[in-house]
């Protein structure tokens, strides 16, 4: 067995060289490196590649070549327990081993820790990382008091056209836990059965998540539907999702009053909501698109008698109705941060307002980029 | 291409690692590392060896590494189930980050707890107001978990 060269790092930095053989045992090292360093063989511990060597093993059991370094932590010398070295050091990293044991099986258990009912916190792991995709966690949403801050469109499309993000996407449809949330949190989906796992698993679905083609003609489709009035009708969130809704009249009415009083909550519980609203109206849609996915936005014929779609325009009544106050009282408190600001001009401050749904960053985003 | 880059961070930690931490592959499977952390000299933690779990994502290291504490450690941002809060770990993690690096960055974290953005925050009161009943308490967890 040829002799090679290995590293015995200690605290401090000191270093020292050692010859050793593969064949030789963890003990046979210590007792080496208590001749050659003067460090009793009991008070040794020695880590590599993140494990604490056992006395009986050989180096060859834990790969340790030629030029790799070892790490020496000095222990408080164990003369209160047996004098037998050997046994006394297996026992300490016995009771390491079992230590580690019992701490991994912790975590694993979903009953323990502090997310463990937080079905979103497996969104915030590694997989979900990075990149700053604004959905997965909740802080990241932005939640004003009454209405969400959206990321600008043009970034939106930006994170659409990353490849990382449309797999993350990708990814987390095809994770069965977060579609279990995404239709627990939907009174809709949740209406729907079975058949709303299937529609968010489908191709179709995952297409349009993932495609940025198909994101864009939405994010244009949004524009238009900003364009033609019905997000001027007091409601920030016109929910064009609900407006086409033919064949359930009643859940129309129902979830159009639902978006006039909880706005918010539909929102907050349609983790994905942040992501289809490029920029105000968009925000009813994405709630739209959780509440009724069958609505083929881009590729749906029928998609132009949408606009004319009496529903819509009940929908629109409905929203004014529940809240009949001028914007200006609605948004009183928001009115008085811009002017604060700096931003006088009321009737744009107010068009802001409207199309952030309150939110007063998103106004002032709006403002500063003239698109208001 | 994530496992080059692991395979080449194992090179490179095997020949040359930090003067306090230590990972390597738990078997065979090079995306679950486990890593040990010596406590710093300048820390209650002196003397203890921590040991941590290293999962790597299949996009690593665009996405960042999973890193969690299986030793019990008394820290105002590491909590009971060894998660650790620390930025590079989270939104402010880079590619261009290493394993190396990572655990160096916990090391100082050991020495210099972050209690203004804690994971348990009774630690971290008593850390800001306390000094000395946070340093017998870690101390005392070192002895009794990690040694």
């Amino acid at each position: 067995m040829s002799e090679f060269t290995i590293t015995i790092k200690m605290t401090g930095d000191s270093k020292h060289q050692l010859q050793v053989t593969s064949d030789m045992t963890v003990i046979q090292l210590k007792e080496k490196i208590a001749k050659d360093l003067d460090v009793s063989v009991d008070r040794q511990r020695l880590i590599f590649s993140g494990k604490v060597l056992k006395d009986n093993d050989t180096l060859e059991t834990y790969k340790i070549k030629e030029g790799h370094s070892i790490h020496l932590v000095k222990g408080a010398a164990k003369s209160s327990t047996t004098g037998n070295t050997s046994s006394n050091t297996n026992n300490t990293t016995t009771t390491n081993n079992n230590n580690n044991n019992t701490t991994t099986s912790v975590p694993s258990n979903l009953e323990a820790g502090q997310n463990a009912f937080d079905p979103l916190a497996g969104l915030t792991d590694a997989r979900y990382a990075g990149y700053n995709i604004p959905m997965p966690t909740m802080d990241q949403l932005g939640f004003g008091s009454d209405g969400m801050q959206l990321p600008p469109e043009g970034q939106m499309e930006q994170m659409m056209d990353n490849p990382l993000f449309q797999e993350s996407m990708r990814s987390m449809l095809s994770n069965p836990q977060m579609l279990d949330y995404m239709i627990q949190q939907s009174p809709q989906l949740r209406s729907m059965g079975p058949a709303a796992r299937e529609l968010l698993q489908s191709d179709y679905v995952k297409n349009l998540l993932t495609n940025p083609q198909a994101m864009r003609s939405m994010m244009e489709f949004q524009r238009a539907m900003g364009g033609n009035g019905l997000s001027n009708n007091g409601s920030s969130f016109p929910a064009p999702g609900n407006v086409n809704n033919e064949s359930t009249e009643n859940n129309t009415s129902a979830s159009a009053s639902a978006t006039t009083n909880a706005n918010v909550n539909a929102n907050t519980s349609n983790p994905f909501a942040s992501l289809f609203g490029g920029s105000n109206p968009g925000a009813g849609f994405g709630a739209g698109l959780g509440g009724n996915p069958f609505m083929n936005p881009a590729l749906n014929p029928n998609l132009m008698n949408l606009f004319g779609n009496p529903a819509g325009a009940a929908a629109g009544t409905n929203n004014t109705t529940t809240d009949t106050r001028p914007p200006e009282e609605i948004y009183a408190t928001q009115l008085r941060q811009l002017n604060d600001m700096g931003f006088f001009e009321f009737e744009r401050n107010i068009t802001a307002l409207k199309r952030s749904g309150g939110s007063v960053e998103g106004a002032i985003e709006m403002l500063f980029n003239g698109s208001v | 291409m994530s496992m080059k880059r692991i395979n080449k961070e194992l090179q490179d930690i095997g020949r040359d690692p930090p003067s306090q931490c230590s990972a390597g592959p738990v078997g065979d499977d090079l995306f679950h590392w486990q890593a040990s952390i010596i406590g710093p000299a300048d820390s209650p933690y002196a003397g203890g060896v921590f040991f941590l779990a290293i999962h790597f994502p299949t996009d690593y290291p665009f996405k960042p590494p999973k890193i969690q504490f299986e030793t019990k450690i008394y820290h105002p941002n590491i909590n009971s189930n060894g998660n650790i809060c620390l930025d590079i770990l989270k939104e402010q993690w880079s590619p261009a980050l290493t394993i190396s690096k990572v655990l160096l960055s916990i090391c100082s974290l050991l020495t210099d707890a972050n209690p203004d953005d804690p994971l348990v925050p009774e630690i971290a009161h008593i850390y800001k107001n306390d000094r000395a009943k946070y340093e017998a308490t870690a101390k005392e967890w070192t002895k009794k978990y990690a040694i």
